[in-house]
């Protein structure tokens, strides 16, 4: 068994999962809500990109941020034309929502760029590679990958601990109405979540994009692993979820190797046994019920 | 009034309208007048498959030339596509609308088994014509109504090991295959020549058609120290396996099935990748671009009637489904008839088109044996590397 291989490859996609995993976390800690658009969403934000690199001509970096502040507005406007609207909407209801501007977006994007696959290039090639260890290849796509996840996981830790919007995010999702009555203006709260997990759903997008293929349904399959990362993690934890992502990929690379045809379904074996141990997530600290 | 009255109140009217019906119908040439014969085609224009409409398309192509010429005996040829979005209740829909509604004579081409499938009992009850459905597995076989023109995958698997083996000299062979009938039924084909030649298959490794990550796999095939690998699947898994493949630092020589033969496309999608490590892949149409008279009257004519539409290996699949249709129309003359059209189908032997060459007869519907296979060139032309070749093994 190439151990070495294995584990690079595991984890560089896990960190995929793991990142794509954190734009769910980030909605679900201030709202609660779990976002079936997210994929979609990062989808259409990454078609921008293409279509920018593509038609235009522009170069890699200027479609990049024109897709991040996309993704934003993107976020914002689902935020404040879909979900605020709702009047008093259960938790249920504003999932169905969800799925609705999942179809939606689905459908704009097969109408403007049709259903055929296209390549989408990052600066940093899955063809050029590295030799670490003898017989272990890594190729410049996973260093990106490891350093991107690193560089926003640190910085989302900083955010969350030690800014205000980052503390006024926590006390949203803690208490909507305590967070009112100290002055945090909760809808602006709830639209900047929206935008933040958009901008993060894109970055991850364009990384998997990248390795695979562009086409409107590429993140319909990445996005139920990230969404098994974010429940193996505690769908409110940080760190949690990049952990999570992490075991996702290496449960898939490891006994994808050893039993090929069980691989689309093991991860999520394993996930289910978990929980029924820990039904609140391997990383909560303990599980929250608000009234 | 009595139970009995109710019933036979009830019950007379009925009959009469029953039987009044199977009277019509019977009297009824169904699909054609004395101005059109109508014809169908179902076809994902839209959804995860839309790649293959172009198919459906394609047909549309000769039938425009066919009524640009002034139709055929006198009729010309309305023609009908359904998008069925590769899902087969949509297809069901689709077929029923144009049998039941639009009174199509015959169908051509359909991409898609489960799509097939979903309708080849309905189109056979109601002994519609059906010409070259687009899969090349053995689920329908034995179906008087229709003749197949897509090579079987037995064969297809059969004829790719054996250039790999016999021509290439390759000794250490493995399998990544999509895991449904498709791939089971060319590894039958794999196992059956490399037993032949007293070798072993190293390993045969599935994908789903949903999966995006495919390291582990590749990873698998790489440690089998395979020098080729046979692969059949869907072009997004075809892509992926081998942009993993190169990011792992393994190249093999990959042979891939014929519905994989768009060099233009799959390069497009592999960043160049397809033509760079030289993919091969079965064929069973001359080359695209092949400088022959009818290739060439197709081609001119696409560009007259159909402008927008791109010069592909799916878009001339359409023409292919399509001729024999053509050619039995012709044929039959002007008194028509579905038993006609059908008997001239039968009496195909040896003619060819733009596709392979036919022979069925009454007995035999089956697709033709013989392949071509393709390798991609650097600029993504086409290279024959094996011209047309029988698969004599038996089926299974």
């Amino acid at each position: 068994m190439p151990f070495g291989q294995l584990l690079i490859e595991g984890l560089a996609m896990g960190a995929c999962y793991g990142l794509f995993g954190l734009a769910v976390v980030i909605i679900y800690r201030t709202s609660e809500v779990i976002n079936f658009a997210a994929g979609t969403m990062a989808v259409f934000s990454t078609y921008i990109a293409f279509h920018m690199i593509t038609f235009y001509g522009h170069p890699f970096w200027l479609a990049f941020l024109f897709a991040l502040i996309f993704a934003a507005l993107l976020g914002m406007f689902v935020e404040f034309f879909f979900l605020r609207p709702a009047k008093n909407p259960t938790l249920l209801g504003l999932i169905v929502i969800t799925i609705g501007v999942q179809l939606l977006f689905g459908g704009l994007v097969c109408w403007k760029w049709t259903a055929d696959q296209q390549a989408f290039t990052i600066p940093f090639s899955y063809q050029v590679i590295y030799e670490p260890l003898p017989g272990v290849f890594m190729s410049q796509w996973a260093v990106a990958v490891f350093v991107i996840a690193a560089v926003i996981v640190t910085l989302l830790f900083f955010f969350f601990k030690y800014t205000k919007l980052g503390t006024a995010m926590r006390a949203t999702q803690q208490n909507k109405h305590a967070a009112k009555i100290v002055g945090i203006k909760t809808d602006r709260i709830f639209a900047f979540s929206w935008a933040f997990s958009s901008v993060i759903g894109v970055t991850s997008a364009m990384l998997i994009s990248s390795r695979t293929i562009l086409d409107p349904e590429f993140m319909m399959e990445p996005f139920l692993r990230a969404f098994a990362a974010a429940v193996l993690g505690g769908l409110m934890s940080v760190p949690g979820v990049l952990l999570g992502g992490g075991i996702m990929g290496l449960i898939e690379n490891f006994f994808g190797y050893a039993m090929p045809a069980w691989k689309p379904i093991t991860a999520f074996v394993v996930i289910v046994l978990v929980l029924c141990v820990r039904p609140s997530g391997l990383f909560a600290k303990h599980y929250v019920k608000k009234v | 009034m009595n139970v009995k009255k109710v019933l036979m109140v009830l019950l007379v009217p009925l009959l009469v309208l029953v039987f009044s019906t199977v009277d019509g119908a019977a009297q009824k040439q169904r699909g054609f007048d004395d101005k059109e014969i109508r014809v169908g085609q179902w076809g994902p224009q839209s959804g995860p498959a839309a790649a293959w409409g172009a198919v459906a398309r394609g047909s549309e192509l000769l039938f425009d030339m066919v009524n640009e010429e002034g139709g055929i005996h006198g009729r010309q040829i309305k023609y009908f596509i359904r998008d069925d979005q590769y899902n087969p209740s949509q297809t069901m829909a689709g077929v029923r609308d144009l049998v039941d509604r639009q009174d199509v004579f015959a169908f051509v081409g359909g991409v898609g088994t489960a799509c097939g499938l979903a309708v080849q009992n309905y189109l056979r009850q109601n002994k519609i014509i059906w010409i070259g459905v687009c899969t090349g597995a053995r689920d329908f076989q034995n179906n008087p109504w229709l003749w197949q023109m897509w090579p079987d995958y037995f064969d297809e698997g059969a004829i790719l090991t054996k250039h790999a083996v016999e021509n290439m000299g390759f000794k250490k062979i493995a399998y990544l295959y999509q895991n449904d009938d498709w791939g089971a039924d060319a590894m039958d084909g794999v196992k059956a020549v490399l037993k032949k030649n007293n070798l072993e298959l190293l390993d045969a490794i599935p994908v789903e058609p949903t999966e995006r990550d495919l390291s582990s796999q590749v990873s698998r095939l790489q440690a089998t120290g395979a020098e080729a690998v046979i692969g059949i699947m869907a072009p997004t898994q075809a892509a992926i396996a081998l942009r993993t493949a190169v990011s792992l630092g393994f190249k093999p020589q990959w042979l891939h099935s014929y519905n994989l033969c768009d060099f233009g496309m799959m390069s497009h999608i592999t960043d160049g990748l397809w033509a760079k490590e030289g993919v091969m892949t079965a064929a069973f149409t001359p080359p695209i671009d092949a400088d022959t008279p009818l290739m060439n009257k197709y081609r001119e004519a696409a560009a007259r009637l159909a402008p927008d539409e791109r010069w592909g290996i799916f878009y001339l699949a359409g023409v292919v489904v399509a001729e024999p249709l053509v050619w039995a129309l012709k044929e039959v003359g002007p008194n028509l008839s579905r038993e006609a059209v059908r008997d001239a189908l039968n009496s195909v032997t040896n003619r060819q088109g733009v596709g392979p060459v036919l022979t069925w007869t009454e007995d035999n519907h089956m697709p033709p044996r013989k392949l071509q296979v393709w390798q991609c060139g650097p600029n993504m032309e086409t290279i024959v590397v094996q011209d047309w070749i029988e698969n004599d093994l038996p089926r299974p």
